[in-house]
């Protein structure tokens, strides 16, 4: 495939590391493009200008973690900016962040923690989002989390809430396979009912990554740091089934093995992307 | 059965319900937050607890990639502990990670548990000077012969604009030796009477660079460094070595590239 072709919407891509990056850059394998976190390049380090070499090589794509569009309160103007900046210099091929905050009255907690389902969320949400896409210039995908509580007054279901704020703002969806696949488990619901009531064309990339179970008690943890398990690969094949092909990433942030164990997992989503495009052809 | 949290139909409900949570994180006070949680199955403090975990986990990783030598000194679980009472009243401000822990040398300055180690709390503002610097950009050096045009009557009242990533940083201990010896698998001795460091810390190109400097040096360039004009600088040197030597000194500091930009400033401003 060359690179100067335009990138096929089934394209796979992995989560950039920074012990990856030499090994990436010296053997450029055969990728749809990287996904990085937004915030481990806003300060000026040396990350930056490796991330911008091998910008030349792939198409990459911007995942925020921390602008807390949940965030009960103005959201934060200067990392908004610094977000801005960091688009302008990588223009990446999509720009996204989660159905969560993160953050309130001046302390950032560095956890994706959820929102309550209501009408009042959802109105701040979608103010939120808007505000966002405006100040960057960008529509953004929203990720659905994994969660581990529910509040007891949250009466919209999430994938109703999500899809309510992409009719509402224009955004997309991105959707982690692996995160409703988590929250099912441990809230019982049926992750392929969770996937019927998206929306088919605001689905703009899928997640995958691995999970384990926690210690002691029955409940998942989407902790990024394994191999993506068999009932998720399951529930991708349903997802690319009722989406079509749309740009998936191999997420690994933990444990992080060697680079060619991510480029096997990438392999095997190509893989299902093109039996799902054969089925559809034939 | 708790009474249930109101449904938030405002922002300032879902702002209340958000700082209960963030209290339950931080503090480990759950109280106020389990009525609002549904059981599921499972106690919602213990819900709460997941999120907790994760929080102080990969803050706690943060402290320990920018610290990695005041890790080393204490312990990894020591200094756990002590990164999670940091956390518990220093939440990060800043949403990237590398900007967090500018006040983690104080707080172990002044934590007890450390006073066995009174050097630890300089270790961590040399380890702090070193990550700050990798997030500043390096400018272009102004070349020297752009001060030969100044006129001799106002060429001690140039004041020199620095590197951006650069910093000064003195300690009553052997620092920049301990941090050296902390890189090796075998920890050499330290001799910890042998004397303080005076030292200068800089960007360069994909590292940052350190070097321990004179008396007079350090005093010239801090003074530079703090925006005083030339004789002010030379004043402040010759305090710390009588032989300081003006030209000498400060062509080293253009050979090094550590100046930007100058500007010569109104006599008056010298006497501060």
């Amino acid at each position: 495939m060359s690179r100067s072709q335009p990138i096929p919407s089934c394209s796979v891509g992995i989560g950039l590391r920074s012990r990856h990056v030499s090994e990436i850059a010296a053997t450029r394998p055969e990728l749809g493009f990287l996904e990085v976190h937004a915030e481990n390049y806003m300060a000026g380090t040396p990350a930056l200008d490796r991330l911008r070499e091998l910008r030349r090589e792939y198409p990459v794509s911007l995942h925020g973690v921390a602008l807390s569009l949940g965030s009960a309160e103005e959201l934060d103007r200067g990392h908004l900016s610094r977000f801005k900046a960091l688009i302008e210099r990588i223009e990446p091929m999509l720009v996204s962040e989660h159905l969560a905050w993160s953050a309130v009255g001046g302390a950032y907690l560095n956890d994706l923690l959820p929102l309550p389902y209501t009408e009042a969320s959802l109105d701040l949400f979608c103010r939120h989002v808007e505000e966002a896409q405006e100040a960057l210039g960008r529509r953004l995908l929203i990720e659905n989390p994994s969660s581990y509580l529910r509040y007891r007054e949250s009466p919209i279901p999430e994938a109703e809430f999500i899809t309510e704020v992409a009719c509402r703002t224009g955004c997309g969806i991105l959707c982690d396979v692996n995160n409703i696949y988590v929250s099912a488990w441990n809230f019982g619901f049926d992750p392929f009912d969770y996937l019927k009531a998206l929306p088919i064309a605001a689905i703009g990339e899928i997640h995958l990554a691995g999970h384990h179970a926690a210690e002691d008690v029955d409940i998942l943890i989407d902790h990024h740091g394994s191999r993506v398990a068999q009932p998720v690969w399951e529930l991708h094949a349903a997802a690319l089934r009722r989406f079509g092909p749309v740009p998936t990433l191999i997420e690994w942030d933990t444990d992080l093995p060697a680079l060619g164990v991510l480029l096997d997992e990438a392999h095997h989503a190509e893989k299902l992307a093109n039996a799902d495009r054969r089925a559809d052809a034939a | 059965m708790p009474k249930s949290w109101p449904m938030p139909t405002d922002v300032p409900m879902l702002l209340e319900l958000q700082m209960r949570l963030r209290r339950a994180i931080l503090r480990g006070d759950t109280a106020e937050i389990v009525a609002a949680i549904l059981g599921d199955g499972l106690d919602p403090a213990a819900r709460v607890g997941i999120y907790r975990n994760h929080a102080f986990a990969t803050l706690g990783n943060a402290l320990r990639g920018t610290f990695p030598v005041v890790c080393r000194l204490v312990d990894k679980r020591f200094f756990a502990y002590a990164a999670h009472e940091y956390l518990r009243e220093h939440p990060p401000h800043s949403r990237c990670l590398v900007e967090y822990g500018a006040d983690f040398a104080d707080f172990l300055a002044q934590f007890a548990p450390c006073e066995q180690l009174p050097y630890l709390a300089d270790v961590a503002r040399f380890e702090w000077a070193l990550n700050i610097a990798a997030t500043v950009r390096e400018e272009t050096p102004l070349q020297a012969e752009r001060l030969a045009a100044i006129p001799p009557a106002e060429a001690a009242y140039v004041a020199l604009r620095l590197q951006p990533s650069l910093s000064y940083f003195e300690s009553p201990w052997p620092i920049d030796a301990i941090w050296q010896a902390n890189q090796q698998d075998e920890v050499p001795t330290i001799d910890l009477a042998s004397g303080g460091a005076s030292l200068q810390i800089l960007r360069a190109g994909e590292t940052v660079a350190w070097r321990r400097l004179d008396p007079g040096s350090f005093a010239f360039r801090t003074a530079l460094a703090d925006g005083l004009v030339l004789v002010a600088a030379m004043s402040a040197a010759t305090v710390k070595d009588p032989a300081f030597e003006l030209t000498a000194s400060l062509r080293q500091v253009f050979a090094e590239g550590l100046a930007v930009a100058f500007c010569i400033s109104p006599k008056q401003e010298t006497s501060r």
